[in-house]
């Protein structure tokens, strides 16, 4: 083309993890996956929003595709093929139903054409499948994975009549968030049986300050302020707040900070706002903030 | 020189001879006025004289007294009066007598005197005054008489003119009560002289408020005898005609506003006063009963506002009071919220109360722990071990403040001040005060704290020592620390072995104290060490309050005491509390111990930095105690006090690195040493005073406290640790221990005695100061068990269940159900066995419902707003339908993809706004039972329902004692919080339209389950709805599963697409008889869950809301399937409740 290209477009399937995403550990998680991963045993994550199950997805599926763990030297890379590992995510909402993940005639010149879902196209290229959120999709939806989480790891597609064994790379991962009233958005316990299940929690200060800092570029002192600010309004959960301060909220309030916003500002923004629309928990987060940041 | 056929001396002689028939006093008397009065009358006059005083002894049998008083009274009075006037006189007194001997008595008794005052023409009105309270009984008499007798002091103060109008209001006064009339003239004699100038203008007021009121007179006398008086004259006439003119209108409090007026007058400076008074005239002229509720209102305002600033609020009150007198009354309470957010603007101080939420979930946010945030008052009232009542302290989990803040000028320090001080407390939480462990080492020095001997400990070990001596007759050596109890075992000769075992102490901080002989010191020592580490950590942690903080500390410095009018040691603890204040210059200290201050300037120094534990704090103090104990309390010379040198950092920082202040060995010797002085062997040698005279030297003085500093306020490390290890363990945090024991009294006692931080109060009071003690430590071991965690469990009582004979019910009257419970052990279902009464609630108040709404009326816009985004959700797009306003395209091109490959296309490829799509039934149903009259904030404690008997007249028995109680309250209840929220609810439903029932049930035993109905779902929203929520009251038990079957069968009759059932509940399912043998709780569990089955299975889902905090565990059984929350605090439920119906229902 003559023209450049100012954007990079490809197939989901041919969406590799490239460059190592940044994180860190909090404890054995990342051999939890590698084993699970080696055992086929799809992995449900479930935690807080903010708190890293999206980059540790990613963050797992560049490290398979470099197999650079392998347990002994000597062992086989851990896809088996040495090839790299696609990583398909699909963010579910509440009108994502089952044809959306395996796929749909759609109409053409000649007549019909079947196009995969980004399900299908994972099983058939044998890579990670992250659908996030899982609760929120429709109910119909979870019938259709039930089939791949188990031994038969095949995927039905009914309005073609026909059935796809995943290819041996394939590996389910979904993520959901209890959130912190099991009220009214619950996983099924028979679809949440056939995960092995990691938990997510906010990182302890130190680890969360380091976080904040490389992913911000803010200096450790912010760094250090805002995970503490983290930490205090963590204590408001179930007091007046439904979710704690996430991760990703005080990143941001730090990228914020790196650009000369006042510290206090930044926060205001991006944490106060954000996280509550009640007047009186905002005074009080603000009050937070306003001590902890000159 | 008279002759006997002179007329005049016929009529004189005449008189003696009539007068020797009354007894002899009169004659006498006769005789005596007669000889002085001879010579100044004229002989005419003289005879009218001498017979007028016949008549009057004629008059009746008792006048001989009256004329005998004549008699006595005639010579001075004669000196006053012309004879003309003087014979008037006579007279008058002739016709008194006719009316009554005494009146006349009276009268001519204070004649004499009365007539230095009295002008002559005069006399016969006087006469008639005083005559018009006569109403020919005893009293009346009495009273008139006593006028008479006042007459001489009366006038002294009152011009004739008031006098009258004084016996007028007697007059009248005395129509309704001679009691009153002669308090009211006591009352007058005493008060009158005091407000000379406006003594007419109050007797009118008084003689108004005896006409409409006359019971308040006697109130009115004694409150301008206690308050005009003091007031100034300039102020006392407009006040008094201020009070006349509401009395006119209709305040009957007349003595009210002289009281509230005069003591507010006196409050407000002296410029400002005829303004104040001209306010509450120009209230007074819109609405008069408004008027004193402002004169007392003022001061309290004037604590907010400045005197101008109030002018504002009271013009705005003026408008507001032209609308109506309740408007008015209420606007000038300060208790409508215009007359409130009025001053709020105004005024730059802020309280307490309106900052709490925020400055609670502050602290929230800062400890993670649930802090209450209470008035300082309040923690003083109490009366465990609090006293001040103004300074902000904690206790461990709950941080008091003063009320009002109104330090600054604006709003925003004022609130600062909260924060700073705030801060400063929870420090104390977050950076662990109290969570001193006595054997967790410091960070920053050598451990001394185990290697010193506790004086409880050296006490017993000097006993058996002693002990030993006596029974052994040779030197014994007793070592010290914790060998003690082996060389207490080790004497075999000791006849009655001393348990000399290490003392058992109930805090931590309480081991730590007994290390000192001079706990009082130890504790001002540790006080400051502590504080400036807490100040330590907010410096570096929270560096956004530090403007405030220091404009605080600087404040706090500024009223310090002067250094130099103290003695040594105190003034060098002074010095340590300025170092921590930040003073750095112009210190000054004696200067023989200027090495002495430089030493504990670095102790302050290193604890201050953020590596530093409480425990650093624990072993600083040792350090700067032993510095300080060497040191003579003695006066120093102003010349005598040095400056000490501003710090060379950077020369401290480098040699004290590791270098301790003080050499440890010597420390433990001192303390060694110290704790055994020579040559004494007395065993009470330890207490307090006696010690002190051991180091007494010449000139020294006892050690006194230093004055609090302000935003520290009182920090009791002992009794907070206390009370804060009780809160702990019941969140886990302290359960190392294992099992701890009860507290017993014996021990808090001993806690008390020893504690340094209880001196204070026990030797200031010293009557009495026993009981103070005693009484405190009950409350305190009431303050202990509400927190023990132990009595918050739940503990069946052993003979809870009976198993219910009789078999099913029929329900023969009307509004009477039965229904079936579920027997999970025999898994069967007993048929008809619950019998539902149904019941309209009775009407109530409809206030309870409008108060609400006002007073949350935040809270209801933001609901409504919530609500209202609903409603567009109503008209969303409905797909997939068989018919409607146009084709679906994305259901068209499926069809014809289908039609392409061959496939029998869907047909429903219409959508349509479906108008009708919100179509929903609620049933809300309340837990009436007798749990929910609880306190809220006491909801932990243990519910007493499971104590409730067996025995139907036991039963019935106890539940009127629990409603009884039930009267008496002024808390919060957790009935109460149901009924505000679903009022707040209620007010919003009614703006989405779904239709909606409210229930509430309770009961006792399986025939009597009561089911109010307070709306009933196809009933629409009226007046009587209110009403009947004003009714809602806890009642009887929990039998949940007949009544969510009565409702559940109610909804089922509802048409709508959706229904629901909303159970809102404070604890488990619980009734008479609602159990089985062995599975008490689980049986009635199993019952509510088979019912909710049940409802389920007619097509409604179910919802159960509890406040039950230890409601996770029967819940998960009861609602596996169901939806339910548990809230964590009972006072978010009006919040939450809307929220949840919105996402359930949506």
């Amino acid at each position: 083309m003559a023209t450049e290209q100012k954007y990079d477009e490809r197939n989901i399937e041919d969406y590799y993890v490239s460059e190592e995403p940044f994180y860190v550990p909090t404890s054995d998680e990342i051999e939890i996956f590698e084993s699970a991963y080696r055992q086929r045993v799809p992995i449900l994550l479930k935690g807080p929003t903010g708190t890293g199950k999206t980059r540790f997805v990613e963050h797992m599926a560049w490290r398979l595709s470099e197999g650079l763990t392998p347990r002994n030297p000597g062992d086989e890379a851990l896809n088996g093929s040495g090839e790299k590992l696609p990583l398909i995510t699909v963010a579910c909402h509440e009108d994502l139903t089952a044809s959306d993940l395996v796929g749909r005639y759609l109409l053409d010149a000649d007549g019909t054409r079947w196009i995969d879902g980004p399900l299908t196209r994972a099983v058939k290229a044998g890579g990670i499948c992250y659908l996030d959120e899982i609760v929120e999709a429709r109910k119909d939806t979870t019938v259709i994975i039930h089939p791949l989480t188990d031994h038969r790891r095949s995927l039905t597609i009914d309005k073609l009549g026909s059935t796809i064994d995943a290819a041996d790379g394939f590996l389910l991962v979904v993520s959901y968030n209890p959130g912190y009233q099991n009220a009214l958005k619950d996983l099924k316990h028979s679809t949440r049986q056939r995960f092995v299940a990691l938990e997510f929690d906010f990182p302890e200060e130190e680890r969360e300050a380091q976080i904040i800092a490389h992913e911000s570029g803010c200096d450790s002192d912010t760094a250090e302020r805002l995970a503490r600010l983290g930490l205090k309004i963590r204590n408001l959960r179930e007091h007046g707040l439904e979710e704690g301060a996430s991760t990703r909220m005080l990143i941001y309030a730090g990228r914020l900070i790196k650009e000369g916003v006042s510290q206090r500002r930044a926060c205001q923004v991006s944490v106060t706002w954000g996280i509550t629309d009640d007047p009186q928990v905002q005074r009080s987060i603000d009050e937070v903030v306003t001590s902890i940041f000159a | 020189m008279t002759s006997s056929d002179d007329p005049k001396q016929n009529a004189i002689e005449e008189t003696r001879k009539e007068l020797e028939q009354f007894p002899a006093p009169v004659l006498e008397r006769y005789e005596v006025a007669l000889e002085k009065l001879a010579g100044r009358l004229a002989d005419e006059t003289c005879q009218q004289w001498a017979l007028e005083g016949l008549e009057i002894a004629r008059k009746t049998v008792r006048s001989w007294e009256a004329a005998a008083e004549f008699f006595d009274a005639s010579v001075a009075v004669q000196r006053q009066l012309p004879s003309g006037q003087f014979l008037k006189w006579a007279k008058t007194g002739t016709s008194l007598c006719e009316d009554s001997p005494s009146l006349a008595v009276a009268y001519f008794k204070s004649s004499p005197k009365a007539m230095l005052r009295l002008r002559p023409r005069y006399i016969d009105d006087w006469a008639n005054v005083c005559r018009a309270l006569y109403r020919g009984t005893w009293k009346s008499s009495a009273l008139a008489c006593r006028l008479f007798e006042a007459t001489p002091d009366l006038l002294e103060t009152l011009s004739f003119e008031e006098y009258c109008h004084f016996g007028e209001f007697l007059e009248i006064l005395s129509r309704r009560s001679y009691d009153q009339a002669g308090d009211a003239l006591n009352a007058g004699i005493d008060l009158f002289p005091k407000i000379t100038g406006d003594v007419d203008r109050f007797i009118n007021l008084a003689q108004i408020v005896a006409e409409k009121s006359w019971r308040e007179t006697a109130v009115l006398f004694d409150s301008a005898t206690a308050s005009l008086v003091e007031l100034g004259s300039a102020h006392r006439a407009p006040l008094i005609s201020l009070a006349r003119r509401l009395v006119i209108t209709g305040v009957s409090d007349a003595a009210g506003v002289l009281k509230d007026g005069a003591n507010t007058v006196n409050k407000v400076p002296a410029d400002t006063r005829d303004r104040l008074l001209e306010m509450t005239d120009s209230i007074a002229a819109v609405s008069a009963p408004a008027a004193p509720e402002f004169l007392k209102i003022v001061p309290d305002v004037l604590e907010r506002v400045t005197f101008d600033q109030m002018g504002q609020w009271q013009s705005e009150g003026v408008r507001t009071a032209r609308e109506s007198d309740e408007a008015a009354i209420t606007y000038f309470k300060l208790e409508s919220p215009a007359s409130q957010e009025m001053l709020d603007s105004l005024s730059s101080s802020i309280e307490l109360s309106r900052v709490r939420d925020v400055i609670q979930m502050y602290c929230l946010a800062l400890t993670g722990h649930t802090i209450e945030v209470q008035a300082a008052q309040q923690l003083a009232e109490k009366n465990i071990g609090w006293f001040q009542g103004e300074l902000p302290t904690t206790e461990g989990t709950t941080i008091y403040m003063p009320s009002v803040i109104n330090r600054y000028t604006t709003k925003d320090e004022n609130f600062g001040f909260f924060k700073v001080i705030s801060t400063h407390q929870i420090g104390h939480i977050e950076f662990g005060s109290f969570a001193f462990d006595f054997n967790v080492p410091s960070v920053l020095f050598d451990d001394l704290r185990s290697r010193l001997p506790g004086a409880t400990e050296l006490k017993a070990a000097k006993a058996a020592e002693e002990a030993a001596k006596k029974a052994a007759e040779k030197p014994q050596v007793v070592i010290f620390g914790h060998e003690t109890p082996e060389s207490a075992v080790s004497t075999p000769a000791t006849p009655e072995p001393e348990p000399a075992a290490a003392p058992e102490f109930l805090t931590d901080m309480s081991r730590f104290f007994d290390l000192f002989q001079e706990r009082r010191l130890a504790l001002d020592v540790f006080t400051v060490i502590e504080s400036s580490r807490i100040d330590g950590y907010v410096a570096e942690l929270y560096p956004g309050v530090m403007t405030m903080y220091n404009m605080v500390r600087a404040a706090a410095l500024e009223s310090r005491p002067d250094v130099t009018d103290l003695p040594a040691q105190e003034a060098l603890v002074e010095f340590m509390i300025r170092v921590s204040l930040g003073q750095v210059d112009e210190m000054l200290v004696p200067s023989e111990h200027i090495e002495a201050a430089r030493k504990l300037r670095r102790l302050i120094r290193q604890i201050t930095s953020v590596e530093a534990l409480v425990e650093d704090a624990a072993e600083a103090t040792i350090r700067a105690y032993s510095i300080l104990i060497d040191i003579k309390n003695e006066e120093v010379d102003d010349d005598d006090f040095e400056q000490l040198e501003p710090e060379d950092e950077e020369d401290d920082s480098d040699s004290d690195e590791d270098e301790d202040v003080v050499d440890p060995e010597e420390v433990i010797q001192q303390f060694m040493g110290m704790s055994s002085p020579e040559g004494e062997g007395e065993a009470d040698q330890m207490e307090d005073g006696e010690g002190e005279q051991e180091f007494e030297g010449e000139g020294e003085e006892d050690y006194s406290s230093p004055q609090e500093v302000d935003y520290r306020g009182e920090f009791k490390p002992e009794l907070s640790q206390l009370l804060s290890q009780m809160q702990m363990m019941e969140s886990g945090e302290m359960t190392e221990g294992g099992e701890m024991e009860p507290i017993t009294q014996e021990q808090l006692e001993e806690m008390m005695k020893n504690a340094p931080e209880m001196e204070m109060e026990q030797t200031e009071g010293e009557e009495g100061g026993d009981q103070q003690v005693s009484e405190m430590i009950e409350n305190l071991m009431k303050e202990l068990q509400k927190r023990d965690p132990e009595n918050q469990q739940f503990e069946p009582g052993p003979s809870q269940h009976v198993d219910e004979d009789g078999g099913p019910l029929t329900a023969t009257e009307p509004d009477t159900f039965t229904y079936p419970e579920w027997d999970f052990r025999a898994n069967e279902y007993k048929p008809n066995w619950c019998m539902v009464h149904e019941k309209i609630m009775t009407d109530g108040e409809p206030n309870f419902f409008r108060e609400t709404l006002a007073e949350n009326a935040g809270l209801v816009a933001q609901i409504k707003r919530q609500f209202e985004l609903v409603i567009p959700e109503m008209y969303r797009k409905q797909k997939r339908l068989e018919d409607g306003e146009e084709y679906d395209l994305d259901s068209v091109l499926e069809a014809l993809i289908d039609l392409k490959i061959g496939v029998s296309p869907e047909e429903k490829l219409y959508w349509r706004r479906n108008k009708n799509e919100r179509s929903v039934a609620v049933a809300f149903l309340l837990d009436l039972s007798a749990s929910t009259a609880e306190a809220i904030d006491e909801a932990k404690k243990p519910s007493d329902d499971w104590g409730a008997p067996d025995d139907p007249v036991e039963y019935m028995v106890w539940l009127r004692s629990r409603r009884s109680e039930g009267l008496r309250r002024t808390y919060k209840r957790i009935v109460d919080v149901e009924k505000e929220g679903i009022t707040l609810l209620v007010n919003s439903l009614e703006t989405l339209g779904d239709m909606y029932g409210i229930y509430g049930f309770s009961g006792y035993g399986r025939e009597n389950v009561e089911f109010y109905t307070i709306k009933d779902i196809d009933e629409n929203f009226s007046d009587m709805v209110p009403r009947r929520i004003d009714r809602i009251a806890p009642l009887h038990a929990t039998r949940m599963g007949p009544a969510i079957r009565h409702t559940a069968a109610k909804l089922a009759e509802a048409e709508a697409r959706s229904k629901f059932l909303f159970l809102i509940s404070d604890g488990r399912p619980q009734d008479r008889g609602y159990s089985r043998e062995g599975v008490e709780k689980e049986y009635a569990v199993h019952d509510t869950r088979q019912s909710l089955i049940e409802a389920r299975n007619l097509g409604i889902t179910p919802f159960c809301l509890t406040v039950d905090k230890a409601g996770h565990d029967y819940m998960k059984t009861m609602m596996e399937d169901f939806s339910y929350e548990v809230l964590p605090d009972i006072s978010l439920l009006p919040k939450r409740l809307p929220q949840l119906y919105r996402n359930l229902t949506t």
